[in-house]
């Protein structure tokens, strides 16, 4: 039974023959794309901004606007989802047949709150940074404390040694 | 987890609820009774009746148990209204003060290691005189 070999490697490493010498002699390596690229076939972005509702072809429940109440927001939103479920649970009652526009509207409900939710990840990554920056500059004063400390203790050894052997 | 993943995970269940409730009742309900000029259907013999009954009202509870959760997580969240402009501001300030104390232990570290430096170069020089038998001038 033949099998395939494996594909040879790159031909760029005839580039870097003499990169342990010369460092800049090989090429350096390509800059960052920017935008979107094709990859396997398929077309990706660089860019990771949340897609709005509008764009899915969701209608969306909550105002927009700079500034989103998110708690208010999302009370009210799990107040109209049971409200939908009751209302799917009647119409199953009465007229059955009519489900799909109420199933249709939880669904919408449900995108909402991810949506909502999705778009609290920025302020939480601010307040992680926020967070994080807060924990280095503590660490930072206290080395610079310990370094100080550090100083003035062997400062202080030097000349009680210095004291000592004069003394001698 | 953080609470965002945690409401996340919430909303999911909230969803995994619903269906199965309603996709439960949908399945299982038992016959209705159309019209008062025929007679009660004959009950199925298998488990509807009261395990039925049973079941919507343990699935009901549970959603409703599950909303409750996630009105708690709502309450917990630790976010206040309109803050981009100062997390901006705030995230500005810490650098720069991080900046500052960071030279200040980029000089403290430089002076350490001076006097560390010195102080091998005297240790060198009288270990040096001690081992040759070099009284010190």
């Amino acid at each position: 039974m033949s099998s395939a070999s494996y594909p040879p490697p790159p031909p760029f490493y005839r580039l870097y023959k003499n990169y342990s010498q010369d460092p800049n002699s090989a090429p350096s390596p390509p800059p960052p794309i920017e935008g979107s690229y094709i990859c396997f076939g398929a077309t990706h972005t660089t860019d990771n901004v949340l897609p709005s509702l509008e764009e899915q072809g969701v209608r969306q429940l909550y105002p927009k606007g700079p500034n989103v109440d998110y708690k208010k927001e999302l009370r009210s939103l799990v107040g109209e989802l049971l409200l939908h479920l009751l209302e799917l649970a009647d119409i199953l009652i009465q007229r059955p047949s009519q489900f799909a526009r109420r199933v249709e509207e939880i669904s919408t409900v449900f995108k909402n709150m991810h949506h909502l939710l999705n778009s609290m990840r920025p302020h939480q990554a601010r307040a992680t940074l926020i967070h994080i920056m807060e924990l280095q500059i503590q660490r930072r004063k206290e080395a610079v404390e310990d370094i100080k400390r550090r100083r003035g203790e062997s400062q202080k050894l030097l000349n009680e040694s210095l004291a000592a052997l004069d003394g001698n | 987890m953080d609470i965002i993943s945690q409401l996340q995970e919430q909303v999911n269940l909230m969803a995994q609820l619903t269906f199965n409730t309603i996709g439960t009742l949908q399945r299982d309900a038992p016959p209705n009774r159309l019209s008062p000029n025929y007679p009660e259907p004959p009950p199925h013999p298998t488990e509807d009746g009261a395990n039925f009954a049973e079941q919507a009202k343990q699935m009901s509870t549970a959603l409703v148990k599950a909303a409750k959760q996630f009105d708690a997580l709502v309450e917990a969240l630790p976010i206040s209204e309109g803050d981009e402009e100062a997390q901006v501001k705030r995230i500005a300030e810490l650098q720069a003060e991080n900046d500052i104390i960071g030279q200040e232990l980029q000089k403290q570290l430089e002076a350490a290691e001076k006097e560390l430096n010195q102080v091998r170069e005297l240790f060198s020089q009288a270990s040096d005189n001690c081992l040759n038998l070099k009284k010190p001038e």
